[in-house]
Order: C-alpha cells, then structure tokens, then sequence
C-alpha cells in the first residue's frame, strides 16, 4: 500500500521545467528507486510525492484518491532526509516522539507555557513511550535515548532518523539519498539494514539515489531519470538486460555498456575500418547504427581471432580484470585511434598494455540503439 | 488509513483548508510588523512631508496653510541651514573615520591572547554600554572649563586652558571627541568578531613566505575585513547623521552653531522658533542625505564585493 | 636589530592598548569619584583624585531625594516593553524574511532597514499628533510604541541572519511529521537561535533604556520621566548637587554595563552573524 499512480507531472521553476510530463504506475508495496545523475530531478520529485513542493501540473493518485492538494501530514508519508534533519536540540527519545507528539497536538497548544507543558505531558504518556521503546529496541538505539544528535555518529543518525519514520507506521516510505554521506562500509551495512526493514513492514518504499549499485541490489522496480524525463521503467533486471536507450545502457552497470558505432548490412556489422563483426543473427536494420555490448559479454581472445584490437590498460582486481582496448582503427591511422571497448575477464589477465589482441562477441547479447533517438531497436 | 477509498475512480483533490491559507502565511507573519511600522512609522513621515510644505506653527499644529516649496527654497539659500549641512558632514565624516581606525587598531590589539584579556576587552567595551544622557553628563562635568578635569589637567601640565564647550574652534572637537568615546567599542566588537573568523592557515602561510605583521595585516587580514568594515561605515554614517542626545545635552547647537548638526537644528525649528513646516523640510532634507549616502554605499559594496570575489 | 625593533613593537602595542584602556575606564571612574566629592572641593579647592569613599555611606539619602527609584523604575518600564514588543514582531518577521517567498518581500525588508535612517527628530512632531489623538502623550506606554518603531527592525535583522543559518530541512521534517508553521517556528525554530534571540533582546533593551528625545517631548509629568529625562533636568537645575547627579548618572549606567557584560558575546555573534560573508 499505496498503488501510487503519476498522471503526466510536470514541476517547472519560473521559466525552466525541472520535471517533464512523469507518468508511471507503481504497483503497492514496491520499493521504487528514482535513480539517475545529479540535477535530473529525481530529489524534486520526491519532494513532490512528498508534499513538500507543489507540482505546476498533472496528478499524482494513492490507491484512487488524488493527493496533489494534502499537506505531507494528510499523505501518511515518512521522510528520511540526506542530512537526517534530525532537531538539534532535542533527545534521541524526543527526535522519535515528536511525531507521535503531533499527532495529539490540539491547535491551543501552540500558546507558548501550554505548549511546554503539553509536550512534556504527551511526551511521557505509556502509549507514547512504548511506541518509542518499540522502535527504539528495532534499531539497537536504547542506550542513546537520552543523548542529543551532534554526539551520535553518522550512522548511529541515520538510524535516528530511521526510527522517527518507522514510528509513525505510515503507508509509504520517502527517502532521499539516505546513504549518501556515509563512507562506503557502513552504506553497504546500512543498504542491508533498509532492505530488511523493507522486508519487515511490508509498505511501499521510494528510494532516490544516484548510485546504480544501490538501486540494482535493493529495487523491486526502478525509475531510472536524466534530464527531468524518465528513461525507463523496470525492474533492475529489464533494465540492466534490456536498456531502453544508450543513456540506460551507459548509466546502469559498473563498468557501463560498450556503445560502438556500425554499419548494419544483413548479418554483419561494419567498423569504421571496414573490419567485420560476425553477428550470428540479424540486424534490425541496416545503415548507421549503434551496437551495444557489456564488458562481460567481450572476450579476449587470439590476435588472429575475432576482430583485432589494442590494449590500451589492465585493471587487475583480482577475481576479474577490465581491459580498456582500442579496435576497429582504420589502417595506417595514429595510434589510439578507432572505438574504445572495455572487456571485463574472469580472473587475473596475462594481457598487458600495448600488446594486440583479438575480440569476440558472446552472440545474443547485442542490444541495438538507432543512431538518431538513442533508443533501443530490440 | 485515510487515503483509502472505496471507490475505485479517482476522486477530485479534497481541498484541504491547510492549503488556502498557506498563501496567506507568509504575510500574516509579516503583517503585524509592517502594520506596526506604517502606523508609527511611514503615516508621521507621511505627515512630516506634507508638514514641510506648509507654514504650520508650533501653536497651532494642525493649521498651517500650503506654500509649497516655499521652506526648501528658503531653507536651500539659508546660511544657516548650510552651516548644518556642513557641521554635519564634518561631524559624521569625523566619526566614522577616527571610530574605524580607532575601532580596528584596538580589535587587533585586544585579538591576541594574554591573561587578563577578557577583563580588558568588558572593559573596552563600557564606552558603548553607558547611556547618551550618562555620556553627555560625565563629558559636560570634564569639559567644565573651570573646575573640569581636562583643564585641570592642562593646567597641571602647564598649557593654558581650552574653550572646549564654550569655545567655537573647539566646540565640533569636544563633541566629536564624546561621541568617539562612545561608539568606538561597537567598531571594536565588530572588526574583533570579523578577525577572528580569519582562518589559521592564512597567518601560518604568511609566516612561511617571511612576511611581518604589518604586511601581514594589509596583505591578508584587512582585506578578509573589508565587507565588514564597510557595514560598519555605513552604520555609523548613517547613526551619526541622527545622533541627537550627546550633542543636543553638550551644547544644544553652539557655540555660535558651530556643533548644530540637522537634526538639532531640527529641534530648534521646532519648539524654538516654533515653525513646524520648517522643521519638517530640515528633516527631510536629512533623510535624503541618508538615502543618498545608503545608495552609494551599496553601489560601492556591490562593485567591490565583485571586485574581491574575482 | 630585528629583535630589538620585535620588541619596541610588542612594548608600543601594549602602551597603546593600556592607553585605550585607561581611556575608557576613566570617565565612568570620573562619574564614581565626582558622586563623591563635595560641592567644595569640585567648584573650589579642586576634585581629588582618590575617590572620598568614606562618603558612600550618604549616598543613598541624596539619590532618594531625588527619587532615583522611580525614574529608574520608568526607564526599566520602558525598556522591557520595548523588548518584549519588539519579540514579538520581531520573530515572526524575520521568519518571513527567511523562509518565505512571497510578493513585497525585498520592500518589506527596505522598509525595516530605511527606519535606520530616519531622524527621529523628524518625526517627533507628526508622532506628537497622532500620540495626542489617541491619548498616548504623556504615557509610558506611547514611548513603547514610539521607540518599538525603530528598535524592532534591528532585531528583525539580527533575528532573520540567525534563521537563515539553519538547514531547511529539518523543518521539513516537522512538516512532514504534522508540525504546523506556527508550531515549526516556535518549537524547532526559536530553540535554534536563542543566543540571537539574546543579542536582539539585550539590543532593543538598551535602546529603550537611552531612550530621550520622545521622552522629553511628550512627557509632562515628572513622574513619569525615566532616568534619562531626570538626569537631564538635573543638569539644568543648580538646586542638585553634581555629586548627586553623577550618583544617579553611575546608578543609570550600571545595570546597562551589567547587562551588556552578560550577553557580550551574543550580541557579537548575533550582530555578525551574516555581516562577515555580506
């Protein structure tokens, strides 16, 4: 819960348009990552889920029921911010009680002494306090409940902030690139820890990120954005096996897809140099075209193998090796020249930098993008 | 859950009251503060203008017949007028720079660590904690020409006495001086605070290319101090055009008007001789000066805040 | 060389900062041995220059009869309502300032800075109207909201570069766990910024504490005149011997003293809060 529906949201910022025309159905109980580089609108989005900023057009629905106009109290949403947004000068107990307080919050008690005094009442009321026990205990926070936030590491805060949204049991969980500002031990720690959560509650969860390794293990379905536009829907594996255009293909997998530039004619493909690339099937149409392969998928074989080629360098990481190589230079031409192409082997490679090889390609794993559209043709 | 729904169409967005009076928000924020100012403000400033086109007189303060430009044009070929004009320049210009050299060499002195520093900088800063009218008594006592300390003091070192209050020449100094006394420490807290957000490093480098503390200071501290120190003029520019007890408790204007800086001629306009509209047209003459010297500050700010981020 | 000039350099720095040490104690320690010195020894044989303390003892007869109490009462009177209403416009000004967009928000701000410029002389005479249409002359409470008019935007200004500091965000998240924006100012907002708040208080305190040249306008009756008023009258007077009027004028002056020492550094990092980077 909710199935959340997107009807055509557009977000504009005085006269540039930051979200264009976003239209998805998202089934409930997903964990939907946003993902895409920096400024492609991703966190705005978000925002605009969330309620935080207003949408200039369109709808976004939650099980039928519009939300545009509900404030982010009304939507039943948790928030977990990049910087935490923990309150500074609050308790741990009272960061995780402060909604719950809100909750019971009558609009007299804004006046100022009433307002203390209600707080603390609520505050210490049993309901309130198992609730934060509750949550407390899920996320190993006892022995800090009463400390403030500036005295907490950075992953003991985002745990923190973990729990101000787990207690308030909402529908839908928003988070914004929660991981980012923790060194890359405790993200891979903490990346488990959110998938478990997820598992536990059982609710939808949006998840933005601008890592691609992040939103491959932990994405029951992805977004993947550029530019204020979606690029494609899918889950991670349609999306890593099947890219909807080269901006996909480029942008998912570490390292990315080998984008190369062909003639098509039948069952073969043209280099630049007039060297040929064996399909073993057809080419969905002839002309200039742009074959996609992943690393894994080259091999490296033989210099009279294949298509001949030049290492250019060797990155040893030990259970596999990238090779960045050069090929389909036409005769005669300088050196570096021709189509770059990174190989990704098993194991430690003999191969070393200057030496030539030969290319092969596994057969049925091309992915073709038209020329023009950058969009894929199979 | 409250988003839940029965029916499986979409329903038209529930106008929530929060969202219609969001708009409102900011000015109901802002609105008793606006509010308040119009009325205490902005209306008797309103009023003030219209008084300077009249001949209203202190008697008869909501009488008084248009004569349009009649007081400026009086005012404008008034010697007297212009003598204001000047003393005030003199007086603010005398302000500002002694209160900023004075203000900075003494942030500098008091920036370095040694013990007991914390009780001489309370105590720098007494000047500016001690009320206008305190002021004016203690310097008025001091200034005394026959029993005051100064010329006592003069006397003991064998130079004759001076006029000081009483004294044209030395009128302008004598309240100069006084109001020296007072505002030179807020200078001080400001460039103090601004100087010890220079980073470290900046001094450590400077000290590795073998530079003294004077080149120091002017190479790379001053500069770091720049925008601060033009608030700060600005600041003091445009309180000095207003101070008003110091100098109206010292002299009252004189001697022989050579302290009666705008706004004290103001105040003589208007109970002394009792022409409101002519007290109004000084004072708005005043804040055009105000206005006029806010609008070069900032031309000057934005031009060399440009300059320094180059 | 270089040694010696290091330490004429570190001896002329420390002659001249006890110079401006001296400089600034001395008057306020003038007032103390002035308030008690006989009218003798000032007009005739000469102040001394020890303080005759042996006459503390009859200061607080002679402060008395010049009812102190009551015009410092005034002062204290004035000065807290003009703090106290200056809060409360203030703060939620400068939350508008900060946070929100909307319409007039550059002329709003114009408008608290231009009330730095105004000389309140100018508008002694029109306020003096409106004052005597609504009965507000000769009350403490008009001079409230007269000085309020011009202490308040200093306040404003302190208040709002404080706000700005702090990350949006975390009001978001109030938002977002159902905090009102009432609520969001008051309960994760002022909690943040209490020492501006402090530096502003202490600011506008003072300033009604000075305050003058309204007092002395619309106040006719001598009850009602706060210490600035009163010591100023004095000096005209020659029934009041200096040596009172310098007691009264030390007495005026030390709470101010006091006060500022407390909040010194508030008011530094309040006042600078957003000056240093412009």
């Amino acid at each position: 819960m909710p199935h959340i529906s997107f009807q055509d949201v557009t977000k504009k910022f005085g006269k540039s348009t930051v979200i264009h025309g976003f239209s998805a159905e998202i089934e409930d109980g997903e964990f939907l990552v946003l993902l895409g580089p920096s400024g492609c609108g991703k966190s705005k989005m978000l925002r605009v889920i969330a309620g935080l900023a207003d949408m200039s057009s369109g709808a976004i629905e939650f099980d039928g029921t519009v939300i545009n106009g509900l404030e982010p109290k009304e939507r039943k949403i948790a928030f977990v911010f990049q910087s935490y947004a923990l309150y500074p000068h609050m308790s741990v107990y009272d960061n995780i009680a402060f909604p719950l307080i809100m909750d019971r919050f009558k609009s007299w008690y804004h006046v100022p002494i009433i307002n203390s005094i209600a707080r603390r009442i609520i505050r210490n009321t049993a309901e309130v306090k198992t609730k934060v026990m509750e949550v407390a205990q899920m996320l190993e926070l006892e022995p800090m409940l009463s400390r403030r936030p500036r005295t907490l590491s950075g992953g003991q805060r985002q745990r923190v902030a973990v729990a101000r949204a787990l207690v308030r049991d909402p529908d839908l969980y928003l988070l914004d690139e929660p991981l980012s500002n923790l060194d890359a031990k405790l993200r891979t720690q903490m990346r488990s820890e959110i998938t478990d959560l997820y598992k536990k509650v059982k609710k939808s969860f949006i998840y933005v990120t601008h890592d691609q390794v992040e939103a491959m293990t932990m994405a029951t379905k992805m977004i993947v954005m550029n530019d204020g536009e979606i690029r494609q829907i899918g889950t991670p594996d349609e999306v890593y096996h099947s890219p909807a255009d080269t901006f996909v293909a480029k942008f998912i997998g570490s390292p990315p897809m080998n984008i190369v530039e062909v003639t098509a004619s039948g069952t073969g493909a043209d280099l630049p140099n007039g060297e040929k690339i064996a399909l073993g099937g057809k080419a969905p149409k002839t002309g200039a075209v742009l074959l996609g392969v992943r690393p894994e998928h080259v091999r490296v074989v033989d210099a009279n193998k294949g298509v001949s080629a030049v290492v250019e360098s060797v990155e040893n990481l030990g259970a596999e090796s990238i090779l960045s190589l050069t090929f389909g230079a036409p005769k005669g031409s300088a050196e570096g020249k021709g189509s770059k192409i990174l190989a990704k082997v098993g194991g430690s490679s003999i191969a070393r930098a200057g030496d030539t090889v030969g290319i092969e390609f596994e057969p049925g794993t091309f992915r073709w993008f038209d020329a023009d559209s950058q969009s894929a043709l199979n | 859950m409250t988003v839940v729904t029965e029916e499986a169409k979409a329903k038209r967005p529930r106008n929530s009251s929060s969202r219609s009076w969001t708009r409102l928000l900011p000015y109901l924020f802002i609105g008793p503060a606006m509010l308040y100012i119009a009325v205490f403000v902005m209306i008797p400033l309103g009023r003030g203008v219209q008084l300077s086109f009249t001949d209203t007189k202190l008697i008869n303060p909501q009488g008084g017949e248009l004569v349009g430009v009649e007081n400026y044009a009086e005012l404008l070929t008034s010697e007297r007028f212009w003598n204001s004009f000047v003393v005030t320049v003199s007086y603010t210009a005398a302000i500002v720079i002694f209160s900023l050299i004075l203000g900075t060499l003494s942030a500098v002195l008091i920036n370095r660590s040694f013990r007991g520093r914390a009780l001489a900088r309370a105590l720098l800063t007494f000047p500016y904690a001690t009320p206008n009218v305190a002021v004016a008594l203690i310097f008025l006592w001091m200034y005394n020409q026959s029993s005051g300390i100064f010329n006592e003091s003069l006397a003991v070192l064998g130079i004759g006495e001076v006029g000081w209050l009483g004294d044209p020449d030395y009128g302008l100094f004598s309240v100069v001086l006084a109001t020296l006394w007072k505002v030179t420490p807020f200078v001080m807290l400001v460039v103090l605070a601004a100087l010890q957000s220079v980073p470290d490093e900046l001094y450590e480098a400077s000290r590795v290319d073998g530079a003294d503390v004077l080149s120091t200071f002017r190479a790379i501290v001053l500069p770091h101090l720049m925008p601060t120190i033009r608030v700060v003029a600005l600041l003091m520019t445009i309180w000095s055009i207003r101070r008003f007890e110091i100098i109206y408790l010292l002299t009252g204007g004189g001697p022989v008007e050579t302290t009666n800086v705008l706004v004290i001629n103001i105040y003589q306009q208007a109970f002394q001789s009792q022409k409101l509209g002519m007290a109004a047209a000084i004072g708005v003459l005043g804040l055009l000066l105000s206005l006029i010297v806010t609008v070069v500050f900032f031309i000057v700010d934005r031009r060399a805040s440009l300059a320094e981020s180059q | 060389m270089k040694k010696i000039r290091k330490v004429v350099a570190i001896l002329a720095s420390r002659l001249v900062l006890v110079g401006f040490l001296l400089v600034s104690a001395f008057p306020i320690y003038w007032m103390f041995n002035t308030s008690l010195a006989s009218d003798a020894e000032l007009f005739g044989t000469g102040q001394d220059f020890a303080p005759h303390l042996e006459r503390v003892g009859e200061v607080p007869q002679k402060l008395e009869d010049v009812g102190i109490l009551g015009l410092l009462a005034n002062s204290a009177f004035i000065a807290t309502g003009v703090t106290v209403l200056s809060f409360l416009l203030a703060v939620m000004a400068a939350y508008a300032l900060s946070r929100f967009k909307f319409h007039g928000k550059g002329l709003s701000g114009f408008v608290l800075f231009s009330t730095q410029m105004m000389p309140e002389a100018l508008l002694v005479v029109p306020l003096f109207a409106l004052f005597a249409t609504f009965g507000l002359l000769n009350s403490l409470t008009g001079l409230v909201l007269a000085n309020t008019a011009f202490s308040m935007p200093v306040a404003v200004f302190i208040i709002k570069t404080a706000i700005d500091k702090i990350p949006y965000e975390i009001e978001e998240s109030a938002r977002v766990d159902g905090c009102s924006p009432a609520g969001q100012l008051g309960m994760i907002v002022v909690p943040l910024v209490l020492p501006s708040l402090a530096a502003a208080a202490v600011i506008n305190f003072f300033d009604g504490w000075n305050e003058f040249l309204f007092a002395n306008t619309f106040i006719r009756q001598q009850e009602l005149w706060p210490a600035s008023v009163g010591l100023a009258q004095f000096m005209g007077q020659y029934s009041t011997p200096l040596s009172t009027v310098m007691a009264a004028a030390l007495l005026f002056t030390l709470p101010a003293i006091v006060f500022f020492l407390l909040v010194q550094r508030q008011i530094v990092s309040g006042l600078t809060a957003g000056a240093v980077k412009g």
